[in-house]
């Protein structure tokens, strides 16, 4: 399902939150409205009660009594809606008004419940489509005899005032909905513009123009950390891609030079006839070219696994200290000749893969033997400060200037771009070290100060 | 010895089929992995020559049809992938070695003898000769023309290796693993150092060389040879 966009969210939260808060006002107001009009019925029920109730207190004698309903009918003349009805004890009718027409419950309130008729309940009910409230009071004549008032007041003018309240305030909240749920619309689409600019900005970024940065200024807060870490990321992608371009750029660079030295050379074998020990030559020279060419695909190959998350160390106990003395037994006869010595300190132990730590500390010490001057030292220090293994592998020599150090480590990168090939390797050998110092959670650095290069490895001494 | 090449690129099939001819082994090429299974099962060879990408059957399935078929024969396999999976697969359903491509022929050769000798595992000898040099695997003693020659540990090794392989040439890579256990290529000549130093000090003074550079393939040791370059 496709997600809401949030112009419609919010639009839609605007609309929901205002019916309910008008909904909610809406309810109290009409309560408020309903309450009053039921303490008005009720004082006017009780006004007329209070008089009938004066009247028949007055009347002491019979004569007066007689006269009774006439003053009635003169003191409720007016009262549109107003029916009264005035019973004996037994029930029987008294006095009526023209078209009074009661529920017998009411009348009998008094007499199955005295205490509620005392109170002067109000009760409500409806009788043919006709909206009532009345109230019953026991009342007693000025000669001590016992009656029965009930009092109906017709409230279908506040029903219809209630009808015409609702619609008029069901009217006004859809209205209000409407209107909010529009602002919030209108709202929304004005705050999200600056969203909607860093999006074509975005959009216009291509891998060729991964110099664009997006413009801070004018932003609003909260898009401010957004666009920090676009344009960081950015910076991360553009270098990465700037490697990567270089890195196939020096590919096609390195295997052109084998490749065109094949191809002239065998062009110009092919040119006249030679003899066997001609072509013999020719065919070993090819050999070597092959042979570095393989290497080098080697090469690349187990850095694009590293690349692919694809080299995953084994887990076993790596003994730092016999690797390298297994290295020295390897690299001695070599180094002897070259006139360097080789030196070990210390023990540590890693988890990790004895192969791929092998390659590391190989290709470092070679490296390290290669650029010592005759008659110095390789030192190869092993210490273990906290949880960490570190393995320093330092050599007198030359500086590497400092504008390479950065780039050391990165592929077929070479100090001195003019040096000979075949004596430096493909090239990869330092890329390779950090792959897969890298894949193993270490970190490698390279030191070149004070007539020495020291190399660094950091290894954590727990597993992960 | 018999061997077949089971391989579909046709010049890499060519060229190992004439490699190992040339090199004395009566070899038969298969290319396709149905063909080289009925051949495997029939042929009676001491060693098959696997790829593992392969039409109609690939490598291991032609593997594990062998061994369901009860056919014990020593398989080593050619991979292009040199990922560990591969090669724990490859092991894991019981091929014997595996080589991963672009490989030198001088160590396919290597491997091939290995494998092959495997099958046939003759005595293990105390002594090794050839010519007038002695090896005294007990004794870790070497003597030429009954003179005692000083070896450090690593050059006994090496020397050991040479004369159990006397007249194959062994690639720098198979000495560095075999010697030394570094699986992976150097790009120092740490190992011509190292082969040089033994051959001063076993073949200086003394008419008849033993020890031969094969130019782009490696190292032999041969009796009444001279340097193949």
């Amino acid at each position: 399902m496709k997600a809401l966009s949030l112009t419609t969210r919010i639009s839609l939260f605007f609309a929901v939150a205002a019916s309910l808060v008008l909904l909610a006002t809406a309810y109290v107001l009409t309560q408020a409205v309903e309450a009053h009009f039921e303490e008005e019925d009720r004082y006017e029920l009780n006004g007329k009660l209070d008089l009938i109730q004066n009247l028949f207190r007055h009347a002491s004698s019979q004569g007066e009594l007689d006269r009774l309903p006439q003053q009635l009918d003169d003191a409720l003349v007016g009262h549109h809606g107003l029916a009264v009805v005035v019973t004996d004890q037994a029930g029987n009718i008294w006095f009526a008004t023209s078209g009074a027409d009661f529920p017998h419950r009411l009348l009998q309130t008094c007499q199955t419940r005295p205490a509620a008729c005392a109170e002067g309940t109000l009760h409500q009910w409806q009788k043919n489509g006709v909206s009532n409230r009345g109230i019953a009071a026991s009342i007693t004549a000025g000669d001590g005899t016992p009656y029965i008032v009930a009092l109906v007041q017709d409230i279908q003018h506040h029903e219809l005032f209630m009808d015409t309240f609702r619609s008029v305030l069901g009217i006004a909240i859809a209205l209000a909905a409407l209107a909010t749920a529009s602002l919030g619309w209108a709202v929304t689409r004005w705050g999200l513009s600056p969203l909607r600019k860093v999006t074509d900005t975005v959009a216009g970024i291509s891998a060729e123009r991964l110099g664009a940065r997006l413009p801070s200024a004018g932003l609003p807060a909260e898009l401010m950390p957004l666009a920090a870490a676009f344009n960081a990321m950015l910076v991360r992608l553009d270098d990465a891609f700037r490697r990567l371009s270089e890195f196939s750029s020096n590919i096609a660079h390195e295997l052109r030079t084998p490749i065109s030295n094949l191809m002239t050379q065998t062009q110009v074998a092919l040119s006249t006839a030679r003899n066997r020990d001609e072509y013999k030559e020719i065919l070993y020279s090819s050999l070597e070219e092959y042979e570095r060419m393989a290497q080098m695909v080697g090469d690349m190959l187990y850095l694009a696994q590293a690349d692919n998350g694809l080299l995953r160390p084994g887990l076993e106990t790596v003994d730092l200290s016999s690797e390298t003395t297994s290295l020295f037994d390897y690299f001695e006869a070599w180094a002897e000749e070259r006139g360097v010595s080789l030196v070990q300190t210390g023990s540590a132990s890693v988890p990790g893969d004895r192969l791929m730590l092998r390659r590391a500390l190989s290709n470092l010490l070679s490296n390290a033997i290669r650029h010592t001057p005759q008659g110095h030292t390789v030192r190869v220090t092993l210490e273990t400060p906290g949880d960490k293994a570190v393995v320093t592998i330092e050599n007198p020599g030359p500086e590497i200037p400092a504008e390479h150090i950065s780039r050391l480590f990165d592929r077929f990168y070479r100090i001195d771009p003019s040096r000979e090939r075949k004596s430096d390797g493909t090239g990869l050998g330092l890329a390779i070290v950090k792959s897969i110092i890298e894949a193993h959670g270490g970190v490698l650095s390279v030191i070149s100060a004070n007539g020495a290069t020291r190399f660094q490895l950091t290894l954590p001494m727990t597993g992960g | 010895m018999k061997i077949l090449i089971v391989e579909d690129e046709p010049k890499t099939g060519a060229y190992l089929k004439q490699g190992l001819t040339e090199a004395g082994f009566v070899a038969d090429l298969a290319r396709e992995g149905w063909e080289g299974l009925e051949l495997a099962k029939e042929g009676h060879y001491d060693l098959i020559i696997l790829d593992v990408m392969l039409p109609g059957l690939n490598g291991w399935q032609v593997l594990e049809g062998l061994r369901r078929a009860g056919v014990e024969v020593p398989v080593l396999f050619l991979t292009a992938r040199d990922q560990v999976e591969d090669r724990v697969k490859g092991l894991e359903l019981g091929a014997d070695d595996y080589l991963v491509k672009p490989f030198a022929f001088a160590e396919l050769l290597a491997r091939v003898r290995t494998l092959v000798r495997r099958g046939h595992a003759g005595l293990d000898a105390a002594v090794l000769r050839v010519a007038d040099l002695e090896l005294d695997l007990l004794r870790r003693r070497a003597t030429r023309s009954g003179r005692r020659i000083d070896l450090t540990a690593k050059e006994f090794s090496l020397l050991e290796l040479f004369l159990r392989r006397k007249g194959e040439v062994l690639p720098r890579s198979l000495i560095a693993s075999q010697v030394w256990d570094m699986n992976f290529d150097s790009d120092t000549n740490v190992i011509d150092v190292a082969v040089r130093r033994l051959r001063v000090k076993i073949d200086d003074g003394f008419a008849s060389k033993l020890i031969h550079t094969v130019r782009g393939m490696g190292y032999v040791l041969e009796n009444g040879l001279e340097d193949r370059a």
